[in-house]
């Protein structure tokens, strides 16, 4: 069915509509609508008719996940368990105020920090960023090579990912037969640093996203600006500093929020590695969650948990937000 | 356009019931977990057998089985919320009998005594076992079709070797002690004694580990069934932590970092014990599962090399032996469509022919006079008399609805003296206060 | 898909390429060193990454597998023998494909339908509207597993393959939405222009014009949508009942025995076969597109 537009001059634009957009193309510049875009006389139907096409997305996540988050909201305030109760109650802010008093969140918490900080910001992030530099100057073979393999790891499902890391750290695994091929001392990984362990995993499992993004980003720079910055001087490192890091700000400030958030649910790892063990020395938050909603049935309390991780999420992304907002 | 077709095709689906839900008089829902062992259909092929028999029984009914083939406690979650709905609720379900009570409070399931009590064979079944699905309202919920135990399987070459009697019968728990103690003399390289504990182990360290000592302890060590509490800071519950305690801190276990393996299990039945690295293993019935020709690890010899003796209570006290029991029980959801229907099936499934012919195929340990005396119950694997000798002493878990939060604080004692960080009663004192905030300080001291 | 020759603003096949410097830039001999240290420490990282890997391969065709990693002693295609039964692997692998691959058709339209006013118009809401989408792909879904069972037994849609697709596109389509918008975005508007000037209208120029120029940013979508999906174990294990609909993500718990026993070749081998078609659609898509680089295209802000 074929709307009958008639062409017409676009409307002038509203000026709260300038604020830019993430992930807008060519570093912001707004685009201006053509001239020849088609449009119906009356302003509202006009919006209503451009939104038409998002209505299928915004059905299916209205009634697929907004729904049940809402309801997960109302669930954070109540009693509910999975079972072993006739019927639940409404308890106000009992679940969080539990939260805040219990040891095992608190550790988990604390647990999640270090995890996110490690795996994602400081592991995913820079290496991601080492190996795309690196592959600007190496040889095809070795590019091609090293990116298959990189994104292997990325592509393998989390289940056998999981098990495929805990052969690895255990302590007959192949990390410590190579370490003792090496004379390096070995230990049980998972054991003695399991916090470590999992981000170390993690940070096997998710580097080829941001190897890619920052490939991405770095092929984008016109080599004038790095050929200028070579003949005034700047040795390696202050050319990174000077000059990509803050031609690829905008990358690197998507790529970072995207990866936080993701690590931040990360449960599946975890879980096939380590069950948040030994104690809890590896339980981070979303295994916590887990572990009261599902194992303890507590379903309120799991639920008042889900949503404060989600709260750590909206914190990240609000710096990541700030860090796209400034102007270089 | 193609956006407004697409937005009313999603309505539509929203809307519209696609998928019968099973409210058809003639069908009947079995749900029931099958074995997450690729290798082993045996449990599946006795459901198939008992549901052609049931169908020939019953001319125009059928039978509609629900495997459902995952760990434990994402069976649980799965089954807790099937039972919600009558859309989604079996007619028939398979569960564990710890968490008969918690669906009993939920409401998800019905009291069987009414068709019990037409039932002739239902006085064959051992009282211990009667009671395993029975709620706090006195009623049966559950028919269990089997029983697990659980003692000592040790080394008869290692204690051989170590100058140990091959015939063993610990009475107390400081034999258990001494002779693990022997063998780290005389044998350093074999771990002597293996307890589980801790968080990773998870259930069976609350049960093989930690309630096989407690309930050597003295009576409803616990939860006191006649004040219908929690018990707190009992002098039993100190003492069991502190031979979890002297076990690792003196080394007679395994090294704490693999026994807070989560996959210490597995070494156990498929390592440690055939490979002759562990000479004590205080574990369950079904270790011999491990070693049958179809099992994970086939180990013909066991038979000869691997002797069983009971664990004892803590000072020899009467009976002088002590078994904790799980199991699993057939029960009729709430919700069901088809109840009677669903017993019917219940009653084919269970007469003493399949009965017997399924408590082997799972590995089980009897639960009725009547099989526990067949002879093809009784040859089927060496070591099935001893183990179902153990139930006339056993004990079953308290099955309310908050016992998975306590076996986690057990475990959670549990795995503070394995690693030497408290002690005996510091940990206990924990647990306590755990308690305390679980029960919501229904708790009685003892 | 046929590729136009308009496609120029795609990312070249393959990772780019290093840049030529101009002659006399810098002596030969230096750029080779640095050439060489760059591929050192490329393999050094390769080296580091396919370590994991060897236990998968080693144990798959190992006769003995533990959970070290060894050259197997004996070589034995017995632990894919054994899983290749229309139970543990055929009939949940083509279950995970019909599951799979209507979700990632479903995610595919709406995302690219949804896109194309967000790219194409300013409005005040879109910003909002991105970062919520972007906010929404780091939920952590296992938390609303619970609720969403609920209203699937309430709208009647449990136990169906197409309710559990749709659900699993809607928990992908944030991300397929906001990485399309992005890909769209990188189609000048001069080619719609021409589209309309013909009389065409948006939808249209949507399926005419802009999505043929889009081919690669398309195809990546489809794929990295499909990928995450394939993997995941709780939606569809929550939403759906009868055995016989079970995905590949499921069935693998097939592999862990009893009592904590696990049969670690079979598993090996089950693992192999549950990735290759992940990693075999990236590779191809790789080869193809330079499928892997124009995704890290579209992530950029």
């Amino acid at each position: 069915m074929v709307s009958k537009h008639t062409p017409a001059p676009a409307g002038p634009r509203d000026a709260a509509g300038a604020a830019r957009v993430p992930g807008q193309a060519g570093g912001g510049r707004r685009r201006t609508g053509p001239s020849k875009h088609p449009q119906p006389p009356n302003s509202v139907l006009r919006a209503l008719l451009r939104a038409l096409p998002v209505g299928p997305s915004v059905v299916l996540m209205l009634l697929f996940l907004a729904g049940p988050i809402a309801y997960c909201v109302w669930i954070a305030f109540t009693d509910l368990q999975l079972s072993g109760q006739a019927e639940s109650s409404f308890v106000g802010l009992e679940n969080f105020r539990t939260a805040f008093g219990d040891e095992g969140f608190i550790n988990a918490v604390w647990l999640t920090l270090v995890f996110t900080i490690l795996s994602s910001i400081v592991g995913q992030n820079t290496l991601g960023l080492a190996l795309a530099s690196l592959m600007q100057r190496a040889s095809k073979t070795v590019r091609t090579v090293t990116g298959a393999i990189v994104i292997t790891a990325w592509v393998v499902p989390e289940v056998v990912a999981g098990f495929l890391l805990y052969a690895f750290f255990r302590r007959e695994g192949t990390l410590n037969s190579v370490l003792d091929w090496l004379h390096l001392p070995s230990q049980n990984w998972l054991y003695t640093l399991p916090i470590l362990a999992v981000s170390f995993a993690n940070i096997w499992r998710g580097t080829a996203f941001s190897m890619l993004v920052y490939s991405a980003a770095l092929s984008e720079i016109p080599k004038e600006i790095t050929e200028a910055a070579e003949v005034d001087g700047a040795g390696g490192w202050r050319k990174l500093w000077h000059v990509t890091l803050p031609m690829i700000r905008r990358s690197i400030a998507t790529n970072l929020m995207l990866n936080t958030l993701q690590t931040l649910s990360v449960f599946g790892l975890i879980w096939a590695m380590t069950r948040g063990g030994p104690g809890d020395r590896s339980q981070t938050l979303p295994l916590f969650m887990y572990e009261q909603a599902f194992k303890n049935n507590l379903l309120g309390y799991g639920t008042a948990v889900a949503l404060l991780l989600l709260l750590v999420g909206a914190l990240f992304s609000l710096v990541y937000m700030r860090m796209l907002r400034t102007e270089v | 356009m193609l956006a407004t077709a697409l937005t009313a095709v999603l309505a539509a689906t929203a809307l519209s019931a696609c998928g019968d839900s099973g409210s058809d008089p003639d069908t009947i829902r079995i749900q029931f977990k099958k074995s997450t062992d690729a290798k082993n259909k045996i449990f599946d092929r006795e459901i198939e057998a008992v549901k052609k028999e049931f169908e020939e029984k019953f001319p125009g009914k059928k039978v509609e089985l629900i495997p459902v083939q995952v760990p434990d406690e994402q069976y649980y979650t799965k089954v807790q919320q099937m039972l919600r709905s009558p859309k989604t609720a079996p007619d028939l379900v398979y569960e564990d009998t710890f968490l008969i009570n918690s669906d009993i409070a939920a409401g998800l399931l019905t009291p069987l005594d009414d068709y019990l009590k037409d039932w002739k064979d239902w006085g064959q079944y051992v009282d211990t076992a009667k009671t395993a699905a029975q709620g706090q309202d006195g009623k049966t919920y559950g028919v269990p079709d089997g029983t697990d135990t659980r003692g000592l399987w040790y080394n008869k070459e290692l204690f051989a070797e170590a100058g140990l009697p091959v015939d063993w019968q610990p009475k107390t728990w400081d034999d258990v002690l001494d002779a693990a103690r022997t063998i780290k003399r005389e044998l350093p390289d074999v771990i002597p004694l293996n307890v589980y504990t801790g968080k990773p182990a998870g259930e069976a360290a609350s049960m093989q580990g930690f309630e096989m000592l407690l309930y050597g302890t003295g009576a409803d060590p616990l939860y006191d069934p006649k004040s219908k509490k929690w018990v707190a800071g009992s002098q039993g519950f100190t003492d069991a932590l502190d031979f979890v305690h002297t076990v690792y801190n003196d080394g007679l276990g395994p090294d704490p970092q693999d026994a807070l393996d989560p996959n210490v299990g597995t070494k156990v039945g498929t390592e440690w014990l055939p490979e002759g690295k562990l000479a004590i293993d205080l574990d369950g019935s079904w270790m011999s599962n491990n070693w049958l020709e179809t099992g994970p690890t086939p180990w013909p010899e066991w038979t000869e090399v691997l002797g069983q003796a009971a664990m004892p209570t803590q000072n020899g006290e009467a009976p002088g032996r002590v078994s904790m029991s799980g199991g699993w029980a057939w029960s009729i959801p709430a919700k069901a469509n088809n109840p009677e229907l669903a017993f019917e099936f219940m009653k084919v499934a269970q007469s003493r022919k399949n009965n017997t012919r399924l408590t082997i195929a799972n590995g089980q340990i009897a639960v009725r006079e009547d099989v526990a005396a067949d002879p093809d119950y009784q040859a089927y694997v060496p070591g099935v008399e001893f183990f179902t000798g153990l139930v006339e002493d056993t004990h079953y878990r308290p099955a309310l609805p908050v016992y998975p939060q306590v076996s986690t604080a057990i475990q959670e004692a549990m795995e503070q003296v394995t690693t030497g960080d408290a002690s005996a009663e510091d940990a206990a004192k924990g647990y306590d206060e755990q308690l305390d905030s679980i029960t919501d300080g229904e708790v009685v001291e003892k | 898909m046929p590729t136009s020759t308009l496609t120029r603003d795609t990312p070249p096949p393959g990772p780019p390429a290093p840049r030529r410097r101009g002659p006399g830039r810098r002596p030969a001999s230096r750029r080779n060193s640095r050439r060489l240290a760059a591929d050192l420490c490329l393999l050094l990282a390769a080296l580091a990454f396919v370590l994991p890997l060897a236990w998968l391969l080693f144990s798959s065709v190992d006769a003995d597998s533990g959970l070290t990693a060894r050259p197997p002693t004996d070589v034995t295609w017995d632990n894919f023998d054994a899983v290749m039964t229309t139970d543990i692997t055929f009939r949940p692998l083509l279950n995970s494909l019909i599951l799979c691959g209507s979700a990632t058709a479903i995610t595919v339209v709406a995302a690219a339908l949804a896109a194309y006013p967000l790219s194409r118009y300013s409005s005040r809401l879109n910003r909002p509207f991105m970062l919520t989408i972007l906010f929404t792909t780091s939920l952590p879904i296992t938390a609303i597993m619970v609720p969403v069972y609920g209203l699937f037994v309430q709208i009647n849609l449990i136990d169906t393959m197409s309710g559990t697709a749709f659900f699993l596109a809607s928990s992908q389509l944030p991300f397929a939405i906001w990485l399309m918008k992005n890909f769209m975005d990188g189609v000048p508007k001069v080619l719609e222009e021409a589209a309309w000037t013909d009389g065409a209208s948006s939808m249209q120029a949507l399926v005419r014009v802009i999505l043929p120029l889009m081919g690669p940013g398309v195809v990546v979508v489809t794929v990295f949508s499909f990928i995450m999906m394939w993997g995941n174990f709780f939606v569809p294990f929550m939403l759906l009942l009868s055995p016989d609909q079970m995905p590949a993500s499921v069935s693998i718990f097939e592999l862990f025995g009893n009592m904590g026993s696990v049969v670690y070749g079979e598993l090996a081998a089950f693992s192999i076969i549950y990735s290759a078609p992940a990693v075999l659609l990236y590779v191809l898509i790789a080869r193809r597109l330079g499928g892997g680089f124009a995704l890290g295209g579209a992530v950029k802000g």
